[in-house]
C-alpha cells in the first residue's frame, strides 16, 4: 500500500530512533526508495552526525570548583562575581535591574543586609514604644549556616538518588556507598535502597544496598521491606544474605515468613537449609 | 559538618563531570556561543545545588537537569537580550578538518540550525543530540508525545530546506568563481 508523505511523517520520527519494526518500518523504507522528499530528510538528519561533539575548556571545572567552593563557604555571592568578572571579559556590560537587586537579596551578604536593615527598624521601634530590644548578633548567621547545611545535605540525598538511577552497575554502587555516610537515612534514600534492593539488575549493587540497610533496623520500614525482598528475591546469595541479615537483627516476627519462605517449591536446596536454620535460630 | 560538605561537593563533582559536556553542547548548538555556552554550564550547577529539594524522587534525573538547563537559558535571556548569540561567524564550532567536503557541510548543518526558529532548533537539538527519549522530551515540553513528533518532523522539514537553499547558494557561489564573494550574510533569527 502507498502511503502519503503526510503519513510517513507520522511515522519517520520513531523510524530515525530506529523504534519502528515490522510492517511499519517496510512501510517507510518502501515510501522513502520512491519518494526523493522524504528521502532527503532522512538523510539531513543523519547528516546532523557531523555536527562535533565539543569539550567545555579545562577551565570549566576549575571554574564549577570555585563556585562550589565559594557556595560552601558560604560566600556563593563571591563565586558569582567571579562568574561575572570572567563573563566581562567576553561580553558588555549589562544593564543593572531590579531583578538582580533581588537575586542579591537573597545571596548571603544580602540576607545580611536585610538582617541588619530589619535590626534597625527593629531597634527604632522598641525605643519608639519605650521597650528594650536586645539581640544576638550572630543569630542571623548561624541561621544561615543552618540552612546552608540542610541545602547541602539535601543536595547529597539528591545525588544519592540519581546515582541509584543510573544505567551502570558501577555507579550504582557508588550511590548505595555514598548513601551510607549519612548517620540518618533520609526516608527517601531508604525508599530508594529497598527499591535497588529488591529490583536492581546486579547482585553486587542489591547486596550493597542490604549492606547499607543493615545498619538502619530500628526502622519498621527497613526490616519489612528486606522481609518483603526475601519473597521477590531469585538469586539464591542475595536469599542468604537477606536471610542472616534477619538473623543477625533478631527479627522474632521474621520466623513465621521464614517458615514459609523455606517451603517454597523451587528453593536451592542450599538456600532451604540456610532457611531452616534461621528458623530454629530465631524461635 | 565537614563530612557532608566534602561529600555534597565530590559527588555533585560527579554529576559535573557526566553532565557538562552535554549541557554544554545543547547550549553550545541553541546559541552558537562558547563563552556564554560555559557561564550556562555553571549557572545549571549552581541552581542544583540551590534548588534540590525541588528534586522529586523517582523522576528521571536527566529530565530535571534539563529543566534546569532550559530555565537558567530563557532566564539568561530574560536579562540579557539576544544579539551577540546568533551570528554564526561569532563562534564557528567546526573547525577545518582534512575533509573539506565534509567540514563544509557540518559548517553549513550549523548555520541552518541557528537559522531555524528557536522551538524548532531546540527540539531538534535535544532529539538528535541529547539522547532523550521523545517520551522525557513530552514531559520537558510540556506537551504530548503525539505533538512532539509532529514538531520534530516538522523541524526536520524546515532544517532540510534551510540547509539545502545554503547549499544551493554556496554552490552558485562558488560556480560563479567570485573568491572574495561573502558566503551566506548572517540572518538574525527572533525567538
Amino acid at each position: 500500500m502507498n502511503m502519503s508523505c503526510e503519513q510517513i511523517g507520522e511515522l519517520l520520527p520513531d523510524y530515525l530512533q530506529g523504534s519502528l519494526s515490522g510492517a511499519k518500518k517496510s512501510m517507510v523504507e518502501a515510501h522513502l526508495a520512491e519518494c526523493a522528499d522524504c528521502k532527503d530528510e532522512v538523510a539531513v538528519w543523519q547528516k546532523l552526525a557531523l555536527l562535533p561533539v565539543e569539550q567545555p575548556s579545562a577551565e570549566s571545572r576549575l571554574r564549577f570548583e570555585a563556585m562550589l567552593h565559594a557556595y560552601q563557604e558560604g560566600r556563593s555571592d563571591r563565586g558569582k562575581a567571579h562568574f561575572e568578572r570572567e563573563r566581562s571579559v567576553h561580553e558588555p556590560a549589562r544593564p543593572g535591574s531590579t531583578w538582580s537587586l533581588w537575586q542579591w537579596l537573597r545571596t548571603p551578604v544580602g540576607a545580611v543586609a536585610w538582617s541588619a536593615a530589619l535590626l534597625l527598624i527593629g531597634l527604632f521601634a522598641g525605643n519608639f514604644y519605650g521597650a528594650r530590644t536586645t539581640h544576638e548578633p550572630t543569630a542571623s548567621n548561624q541561621d544561615q549556616i543552618a540552612q546552608m547545611e540542610l541545602e547541602l545535605r539535601n543536595t547529597r540525598q539528591l545525588v544519592v538518588l540519581s546515582m541509584l538511577q543510573q544505567q551502570s552497575a558501577s555507579e550504582r554502587l557508588q550511590g548505595v556507598s555514598y548513601s551510607q555516610r549519612e548517620q540518618q537515612l533520609d526516608p527517601q534514600v531508604t525508599t530508594a535502597l529497598l527499591h535497588t534492593l529488591r529490583y536492581d539488575g546486579s547482585v553486587d549493587v542489591r547486596l550493597a544496598a542490604l549492606g547499607a540497610l543493615s545498619n538502619h533496623s530500628a526502622q519498621p520500614q527497613v526490616r519489612r521491606g528486606v522481609l518483603d525482598a526475601l519473597q521477590e528475591q531469585q538469586s539464591p546469595l542475595v536469599q542468604v544474605a537477606l536471610i542472616d541479615q534477619l538473623v543477625e537483627w533478631r527479627d522474632r516476627e521474621a520466623a513465621q515468613q521464614l517458615k514459609n519462605f523455606e517451603q517454597k517449591p523451587d528453593l536451592n536446596p542450599a538456600v532451604k537449609q540456610r532457611a531452616a536454620w534461621a528458623v530454629s535460630k530465631l524461635n | 559538618m565537614l563530612q557532608v560538605r566534602d561529600g555534597a561537593g565530590e559527588t555533585l563533582g560527579v554529576l559535573f563531570d557526566r553532565y557538562q559536556t552535554p549541557l554544554y553542547n545543547f547550549y553550545a548548538k541553541l546559541t552558537g556561543d562558547r563563552t556564554l555556552s560555559e557561564d550556562l554550564v555553571q549557572e545549571v550547577f549552581l541552581r542544583i545545588l540551590k534548588y534540590s529539594r525541588s528534586y522529586q524522587p523517582g523522576t528521571p534525573f536527566r529530565a530535571w537537569i534539563y529543566q534546569i538547563a532550559r530555565n537558567a537559558r530563557v532566564d539568561h535571556y530574560r536579562k540579557t537580550p539576544k544579539h551577540i548569540s546568533f551570528e554564526p561567524e561569532m563562534a564557528p564550532p567546526v573547525k577545518p578538518k582534512d575533509e573539506a567536503q565534509e567540514s563544509q557541510e557540518a559548517e553549513m548543518l550549523h548555520r541552518a540550525l541557528l537559522q531555524m526558529p528557536e522551538e524548532k532548533r531546540e527540539i531538534l537539538i535535544l532529539s538528535r543530540f541529547q539522547e532523550l527519549k521523545y517520551e522525557e522530551i513530552a514531559r520537558l515540553l510540556g506537551c504530548e508525545l503525539g505533538t512532539v513528533k509532529t514538531r520534530i518532523h516538522r523541524a526536520i522539514q524546515e532544517l532540510r530546506h534551510v540547509f539545502r537553499q545554503l547549499e544551493s547558494g554556496a554552490t552558485a557561489a562558488g560556480s560563479a568563481g567570485a573568491a572574495s564573494a561573502p558566503a551566506i550574510p548572517p540572518r538574525r533569527v527572533g525567538s
